[in-house]
């Protein structure tokens, strides 16, 4: 019998936190998590990091319990070590660590960013994308390139999932307020221009947000504004990852994050990817977001490239940039 | 008409009238824009770069002349640079030579900056070394003028990304190179920047 590497990891990079188990064959045997939600949007750090403390142990529970395994069976314990908020990283790293001394088992430290890519590889079959990673807390265009994934181009102020959460906080909507934008964008009818702001890859959005609150307060329509947004948004999206995939030559295009969710950011990029003859893949719902599915898949990439780390090394990394760390599992 | 290049903003050829080489740079429509926003972008930046490439002549910035412009199908015609793109020989040369040419990429950038101008995508690829090794600037579509300290740092900002994602291996020399060239240039005026380049690589994701 060939033996399957059963790994359990945690993530917990910012208002969700979530365990997932998947075995080396690239199943998912389980993946459960919970958002924080909060009444005014936003999240505070340390309500966060209570969140995950108290609700961690329940999801971890259960994720086990609906993966039909035993703790004995875990094989290895995954965790994000960064980038993201100091007290939600240490709270999850704390249940990792624990996990891994009471079980005896191997700790994987795993990049948050770089787990989104390999989830989506792993579910795309794609061998070597362009990624546009859009969520509340990060807008990049991602790529690799000499042995490293390299950031291509990003936002330079605030993040799409953030910026359309402030947009809809301002418009009187819930949180989060992206699926209600883009419901409300299919009813608008007039396109007014707001400050598109593409700076060589890079792309800024404060400029465009300030501008679509002051059409609210001269009275436009709601439908319209959503609208607005939403083409000049994802248009400038668009641009930049049409401009990485220019430059790297790549022919693959994955979209993932929370904001992938959105049908027409994915259909504008569907026109990029044509345009440049790459394949095109939108991570599925139940991947794109924080979980910790693709924290366990890219624990077992790097475990079986020789990498675990010791409890006493595994300091949380709030900064870890994407091209920080070694790719080892690529070539 | 040679295609020379299929870029995301434009398609590059090479055609010949007045019985020399010329460049016609052709913006197309971008069919997954919604067309307001292409027709505007498009526009925009054609006028912008034709501008942009004389100003920055007048700043002491080497780049091809223009000779014609069509605002409604967004080409441009202009000189033919006789050379390569920075990017292409990056590799080839001698440790000396790409300190040189960064080097003088730092001061023209500064020549901008020092105008109040931004070039918006100052990358390897947007730089011809022709057989002199002289360094000539192109594509201004990005280009603004009466740049803040934010915006001239935002410039050096994209400016070393280009280099860490293009040039990984010799991004130290390059940037340093480049840097020199950038703040000899400048002299004290060069500080500000600086600092507020490093500040803006702090900012746009979560910590």
């Amino acid at each position: 019998m060939i033996m399957t590497i059963i790994c359990l990891g945690l993530e917990g990079t910012a208002h969700s936190f979530g365990a997932g188990i998947m075995t080396d064959r690239g199943d998912v045997l389980s993946n459960e998590y919970d958002m924080l939600k909060t009444t005014q949007g936003g999240i505070h750090p340390r309500e966060a990091s209570r969140h995950h403390t108290e609700l961690g142990p329940m999801i971890i529970a259960r994720c086990i319990e609906n993966a039909a395994i035993d703790y004995n069976d875990i094989d290895m314990i995954a965790f994000s070590r960064g980038p993201g908020l100091g007290p939600c990283l240490r709270a999850t790293a704390t249940m990792a660590r624990t996990l891994a001394l009471k079980l005896d088992i191997p700790l994987v430290d795993v990049n948050h960013c770089v787990a989104h890519i390999e989830i989506g590889c792993l579910e795309s079959k794609f061998q070597d994308p362009v990624t546009v990673y859009v969520s509340g807390g990060n807008t990049q265009v991602i790529a690799f390139a000499g042995s490293r994934y390299r950031t291509f181009g990003e936002t330079l102020d605030i993040a799409i999932g953030n910026m359309l959460d402030v947009l809809g906080r301002e418009l009187g909507m819930g949180f989060p307020a992206g699926p209600i934008v883009e419901t409300l964008a299919l009813d608008g009818s007039t396109f007014y221009t707001l400050p598109y702001s593409v700076k060589g890859m890079d792309l800024s959005y404060s400029g465009m947000l300030t501008a679509a609150k002051k059409l609210h307060s001269e009275g436009v329509k709601l439908a319209d504004i959503c609208f607005s947004v939403q083409e000049t948004a994802f248009g400038m999206l668009a641009e930049i990852a049409e401009r990485a995939i220019a430059h790297t030559k790549k022919r693959e295009l994955l979209l993932t994050g929370g904001v992938a969710r959105n049908n027409r950011l994915t259909q504008i990029l569907e026109g990029v990817a044509q345009r440049h003859d790459a394949k095109f893949h939108r991570v599925s719902s139940q991947l794109a977001g924080d979980q910790g599915a693709m924290i366990a898949w890219n624990g077992i990439l790097q475990y079986n490239a020789g990498h675990t780390i010791k409890v006493s090394e595994s300091n949380v990394l709030p900064k870890w940039r994407t091209d920080e760390q070694d790719i080892l599992w690529r070539d | 008409m040679e295609t020379i290049a299929l870029g995301a903003e434009s398609i590059i050829y090479k055609v010949r009238r007045w019985d020399r080489p010329l460049i016609l740079k052709w913006r197309q429509t971008k069919p997954y824009l919604f067309r307001d926003i292409d027709s505007q972008l498009n526009r925009l930046r054609t006028g912008r770069e034709c501008k942009m490439l004389t100003m920055a002549r007048t700043l002491g910035v080497p780049t091809p002349a223009v000779y014609s412009v069509d605002l409604v199908n967004h080409t441009i015609l202009m000189d033919y640079i006789e050379g390569t793109q920075f990017k292409q020989i990056v590799d080839t040369l001698s440790s000396t030579r790409l300190s040189q040419l960064c080097h003088l990429f730092g001061r023209l950038i500064a020549f901008l900056h020092r105008g109040d101008i931004v070039h918006g995508d100052p990358t390897t690829s947007n730089l011809i070394v022709d057989d002199d090794f002289r360094l000539w600037m192109v594509d201004f579509g990005l280009s603004e003028m009466n740049a803040t300290v934010e915006m001239k740092g935002v410039d050096l900002h994209l400016l070393r990304r280009a280099l860490e994602t293009t040039h990984w291996d010799l991004e130290d020399i390059m940037l340093k190179a480049t840097l020199e060239g950038y703040t000899q240039t400048l002299e004290e005026d060069a500080n500000d920047i600086l600092s507020r380049m490093n500040e803006i690589r702090e900012r746009g994701r979560y910590h």
